[in-house]
């Protein structure tokens, strides 16, 4: 998994490839948590490039939600496979997470 | 007419993109349609993961073994490892209405496999039978 930061109108973009797994989300959270511990208002992640996402992907994009809300920040997806999805629609997690199709509707919302 | 295959891995979540990739793979040899090879390399991959958490609680220095076989009507995945005896954590999910981090990864499995059966191995640690029915090409 590899992880870059863009800014795109003034908001934060998180871009992923690769695989979210148990390996690799540690390391995701550590940069979730650099953004929510500055207390970032919004902050959309592209999920375009990501392959695959496993249960403590998922895990980590949760406590990323609850810490955001804690303070009023927004954790926005967009560009989301249909494969994985599907995985958000089966842990019922779909409508808690705010999901987009593209970075326009993501930054417009 | 049955295949097998069988695959030792160590107990390091870097490993488990060899379990994937290997899921995969055979999903692909028998012609599984791609839902469902999506479907079985989450599950395993979950399985394993559990196993490592779980089950070893995140000691890195273990073994995990999977065999694979396949006849014409399933396809059985059977998860053996050293660990502590099965815990709910292993077996149980959360609520899926409880929105909270964790507790995804046993329904996941269980989404896509018909039978999830835990036994203790003789001396120590966990099997964990994992088989789907399904028509498979053999």
């Amino acid at each position: 998994m590899k992880i870059k930061i863009n800014d795109y109108k003034g908001k934060t973009v998180v871009l992923i490839s690769g695989d979210i797994d148990m390996y690799s989300s540690p390391d995701l959270r550590e940069q979730l948590m650099v953004f929510i511990g500055k207390k970032t208002a919004f902050l959309s992640v592209d999920f375009t490039m990501v392959s695959y996402i496993d249960s403590s992907g998922i895990a980590t994009f949760v406590e990323g939600l609850k810490c955001m809300k804690a303070y009023g920040g927004r954790l926005q997806f967009f560009g989301i496979p249909q494969g994985i999805l599907e995985i958000f629609r089966f842990s019922k997690l779909d409508n808690v997470f705010e999901m987009y199709g593209t970075i326009e509707d993501a930054v417009n919302s | 007419m049955k295949d097998a295959m069988f695959i030792t891995i160590p107990s390091h979540p870097k490993f488990l993109s060899v379990t994937r990739a290997v899921t995969s793979r055979i999903g692909e040899l028998y012609e599984f349609a791609e839902e469902t090879i999506e479907e079985i390399k989450l599950a395993v991959d979950e399985a394993c993961a559990n196993v490592i958490k779980h089950a070893y609680k995140g000691d890195t220095s273990k073994k995990i073994v999977l065999k694979y076989s396949v006849t014409r009507d399933a396809f059985t995945v059977i998860i053996e490892d050293s660990g502590i005896t099965a815990c709910k954590g292993m077996i149980k999910g959360r609520n899926l209405d409880d929105v909270r981090p964790g507790g995804l990864g046993v329904h996941f499995i269980k989404k896509v496999f018909d039978t999830f059966e835990f036994d203790k191995i003789k001396g120590k640690g966990n099997r964990l039978t994992l088989i789907r029915h399904m028509q498979i090409k053999i």
